[in-house]
């Protein structure tokens, strides 16, 4: 089975610093393979064993980026695709749909395209779907545990209200949700493998065609928001602090 | 020119529609709301609906409902597609910008245009910071739920259309509703919300006790509701579900990671029960009770009924 | 707290150049992961005797931490020695026990590589790298810890095996490990044996129950009562021991210098937070002139006792001596750890003095100042080498 699994680096917000206006310090930024993303690794090497065949890693972003392609090929990526990005001329959400599945579409047959539900640092869940689009696959999304056979996937779908089951013919695009699956830790021998292995550059103006959508997207501003809560502590017996949050509650206006 | 709003689900297409008509006023536009099948029985809207019919149901999928819209927006002069995110909402909205081929905005609470451009202002960074994003007309943007008020009035139905889907790709062979604890948050203004400080889904019991107690509604942590099971994904509270913004919000044993606490930033007061002083939570509350919910939620119960 | 941060990238760039700072860089960081999130949040626990001593020791084997420094011959990774250093400093901070009885383990792996037969690499190296067999290591005894020439451990040749007799004293992995490497005195001086736990002659006493820390760990008496080895469980030569329990310890006191470093940076992690959230007199904690004078110092000494130990790893990479190094290292890392881990307690106040969680960590380096070469007995050797230089 031909798997291609989508892997972004993502800001680490853990480490993210704000300047003195306030805003994002992202250049030099530390980046680590998007949370979610684990997870679709992990189901599309889990794919791989189950039924054989290749897991080829592609992902847009610019050169710190290969540190997470690194980790996904440790975990049993078995090669992977780089394109390259760097921040002033990395795209929007349909932009890098565009370009993942023009790089996608370069590597001949594919059977699954496998992504997660969304980045950590910027989550807005588009570009799964925009992938499938430009494909022409179908997309199964939000999939908590994921089954292929016989040219065929089957996935359990969360959503607002319980599970839907959604099948479909492959090749198709399926998003994964961290429920569905514990990413595995590589062990120092994977990591040092997957470090020697060698990963294909390609640039966006090599995949750029003129059916490139401009959107014309910008980000004008990005700015902190501040927390200012009171953090006030309330101590004593649960009876003593009870009463004093109900006291505070009420003075708040809120209860 | 039109503005056209769309959801899935009643309640959020009467917020969306809201938006849609805010968005429209400014561009002296016209605000549709999209319905599809049929239209809600519930549907609140300021504006105009239009009915789409297709020769099978076209909300079974996002493929149909992506494919209805882009038809609608391909044959009048739309400057804007809004839908209220959800999973469903979020999926048709990508697909309704991959198949007209303009920018999405993604998902967020405010919505202005500025110079021609629409522009959203939403979270990033696990909700740390907040983006100013902008696109040119057309786009697609996601509106949160709570982020805009339904208008009161049943909103005035134009045509019904009839569109040509394609075939259905993705087919759902099964739906298993579960049973869980049920939950409205989406515009409580009280909640209670409930995380892994919780042993097992029966003592969630000592949870709801004291929302009923406080008048709140009942959400949960990301491990309660996707891991566990206990409670559903429409309670759900945080970076990738319901962003809630009610006057009083109380965590209870729940730590307070960036991923829970970028849906909860915008409530009036936040109030943490934990039993480590060292957990997030404490940093992003107003007032704090370090202690055992076991102890603590009882005794706040008790208190509260007392008056 | 990341255990794998800026401080240790820095680290491995200057000491090894950029292109292969990044290859150990990924390693580490992988690694630093899997201690962040399935080591470090038993060690508690472990120390308070509420998880089994085994389990984090089973992650570091499947990460393969003990194959680091060792040939790709039998299963090793064939890295650097002081890649393998800056890993059992993090695995130090993760957990000290767990790293030291790591440490020891694969003092013995060495021990096999170094002065093994093939036969004997061969039957017992994949094993204790992958970590298959645990061994112990047998030097000290009850009446001889730094004067180790002074051992009452015999092993007397029969004429068709050895028969070893003598009890060893405060032997790490006692009672569980699959291989004890006893240093014995022999008709031509001392020697190396590599005995079975499952031997009859070896007894092993009950785990000593009052240590200060370490208490991830086991450790115990072990007797050898008339203990039959066949030849082939002697490491190299009958005569050799004594040399090659030096230069074992040369090797193993740069990785205890590590551990302890990895020890400091986790009590000052826990103390640093502490202070920037500590109000008082209307100030925090970490605002107050004595607390920062406090956080420079551990800073100053942590940084000092990492490279010193990773210079001694770089002779040793060279092939160039490194004994004094080695104990410079191991004294300047043990005793600053003890120092750091103290402040630590002092930071913390009444919450320090009363939580296992803050006051394990100085109770845990408290070993390394006595272990494995007491401070004052490597000063001597310190002493005896500046001595013979040319002045």
């Amino acid at each position: 089975m031909n798997i291609v699994v989508l892997v972004k680096s993502a800001v680490d917000e853990a480490e993210l610093r704000a300047d003195t206006a306030g805003h994002p310090v992202l250049k030099g930024a530390a980046t680590k393979m998007s949370n979610f993303d684990m997870n679709g690794v992990e189901e599309a090497v889990k794919q791989k064993e189950s039924n054989g065949g290749t897991v080829i890693v592609v992902t847009l972003g610019g050169a710190e980026a290969k540190k997470a392609i690194k980790e996904a090929m440790a975990m049993g990526g078995t090669r992977a695709v780089h394109v390259l990005a760097e921040p002033p001329d990395a795209p929007d959400s349909l932009g890098t749909a565009y370009f993942l599945a023009k790089a996608i579409k370069r590597l001949g047959e594919v059977d699954l395209v496998v992504c997660s539900e969304g980045a950590s640092d910027t989550y807005q869940g588009q570009v799964g779907a925009m992938v499938a689009e430009f494909l022409d696959m179908p997309f199964l999304a939000y999939a908590k545990k994921v089954e292929t056979e016989a040219g065929r996937i089957k996935c359990e779908q969360g959503f607002e209200g319980g599970v839907r089951v959604l099948e479909a013919k492959l090749p198709a695009v399926v998003s994964v949700v961290s429920e569905a699956n514990v990413p595995r830790y590589p062990t120092l021998l994977q990591v040092m493998v997957a470090g020697r292995k060698a990963i294909e550059d390609i640039t966006m103006a090599s995949l750029k065609g003129d059916d490139y959508p401009e959107t014309g997207m910008e980000v004008l501003d990005i700015t902190l928001q501040s927390a200012n809560r009171k953090r006030v502590l309330l101590d004593g017996s649960p009876e003593e602090a009870s009463r004093k949050l109900v006291e505070a509650l009420r003075r708040e206006g809120v209860l | 020119m039109e503005v056209i709003t769309y959801s899935e689900d009643a309640g959020l297409a009467g917020e969306v529609a809201a938006a849609g008509l805010d968005v429209a006023s400014v561009l002296g536009a016209d605000a549709v709301a999209v319905e599809l099948d049929e239209v809600s029985a519930g549907l609140r809207s300021a504006g105009k609906a239009l009915l789409l019919k297709g020769d099978r149901t076209l909300e079974e999928d996002t493929d149909s409902a992506a494919a209805a819209i882009v038809e609608v927006a391909k044959a009048r002069d739309v400057r804007a597609v809004l839908v209220a995110e959800t999973k469903f909402g979020t999926v048709v909205a990508a697909k309704v910008a991959a198949r007209l081929r303009v920018g999405s905005l993604g998902m967020g609470k405010r919505l202005r245009v500025d110079e021609g451009r629409l522009v959203l202002e939403r979270d990033a960074y696990g909700g740390k910071y907040l983006a100013q994003v902008a696109a040119k007309m057309p786009c697609v943007a996601m509106v949160q739920a709570g982020a805009y008020k339904a208008a009161d009035a049943r909103p005035q139905l134009l045509d019904a259309l009839s569109v040509n889907v394609g075939d259905q790709r993705v087919v759902t062979v099964e739906t298993r509703k579960s049973h869980r604890v049920e939950s409205d948050i989406k515009s409580a203004p009280r909640i209670v919300s409930a995380g892994r400080g919780f042993a097992k889904k029966e003592d969630l019991a000592l949870a709801q006790d004291l929302a009923n107690a406080l008048g709140a509604a009942l959400g949960c942590s990301r491990p309660l509701s996707s891991d566990l099971g206990w409670m559903g994904e429409e309670a759900h509270i945080g970076l990738t579900g319901v962003y809630v913004h009610p006057q009083l919000y109380m965590a209870v044993g729940i730590s307070g990671q960036l991923q829970h606490v970028a849906g909860i930033k915008d409530s009036k007061v936040i109030v943490a029960i934990n039993k480590d002083a060292q957990a997030p939570i404490f940093q992003v509350a107003d007032y704090g009770i370090v202690g055992d919910l076991y102890d603590v939620v009882p005794a706040l119960t008790r208190f509260l009924r007392q008056g | 707290m990341k255990l794998f941060g800026a401080e240790q990238e820095r680290v491995l760039g200057s000491l090894y150049g950029a292109e292969a700072a990044e290859v150990y860089g990924a390693l580490l960081r992988s690694l630093s992961v899997v201690l962040e999130e399935k080591v470090a949040p038993l060690s508690l626990a472990l120390d308070q005797g509420k998880e089994e001593i085994d389990k984090p020791r089973r992650v570091l084997f499947e990460q393969g931490v003990c194959k680091l420094p060792h040939a790709s011959e039998f299963g090793g990774m064939g890295l650097p020695f002081g890649v393998y250093a800056l890993a059992m400093e993090l695995a130090g901070a993760a957990d000290a026990s767990t790293a030291m009885s790591l440490g020891i383990h694969n003092t013995v792996a060495d021990a096999v590589e170094r002065f093994g037969s093939p036969e004997q690499k061969k039957r017992l190296l994949p094993a204790l790298l992958s970590g298959k067999k645990l061994a112990a290591f047998a030097l000290t005894e009850p009446s001889s810890g730094s004067d180790a020439r002074a051992m009452h451990t015999s092993a007397v040749w029969d004429g068709s095996q050895y028969v070893i007799d003598g009890s060893k004293m405060f032997i790490t992995n006692a009672g569980e490990a699959d291989v004890y490497l006893v240093f014995a005195a022999t008709a031509t001086g001392h020697g190396a044996f590599l005995v079975e736990g499952a031997n009859p002659g070896l007894k092993v006493g009950r785990a000593l129950k009052e240590k200060l820390g370490m208490r991830g760990s086991r450790t115990a008496e072990v007797r050898l009562v008339k203990c039959q080895v066949s030849a082939d469980a002697l490491l190299g030569k009958e005569g050799a021991g004594f040399e090659q329990a030096k230069q074992l310890l040369d090797s193993s006191r740069i990785v205890m210098g590590m551990i302890c470093v990895g020890i400091a940076r986790a009590a000052y992690g826990k103390a640093l937070a502490y202070a920037k959230g500590r109000e008082l007199f209307r100030k925090k904690l970490a605002d107050m002139q004595l607390t920062r004078e406090k956080l420079a110092a551990a800073a100053i000494e942590t940084s000092a006792a990492r490279l010193l130990c990773m210079h001694a790893a770089r002779l040793k990479e060279a092939g160039k001596p490194f004994s004094s190094e080695a104990a410079q290292g191991k004294v300047l890392a043990t005793e600053m750890a003890v120092r750091t881990c103290d402040a630590a307690v002092q930071l913390f106040g009444g919450y320090g003095y009363t939580s296992d969680d803050v006051h394990r960590h100085l109770r845990d380096a408290r070993l390394l100042t006595i272990g494995e070469g007491a401070s004052e007995v490597l000063r001597m050797l310190i002493a005896s080498q500046e001595l013979e230089r040319e002045s």
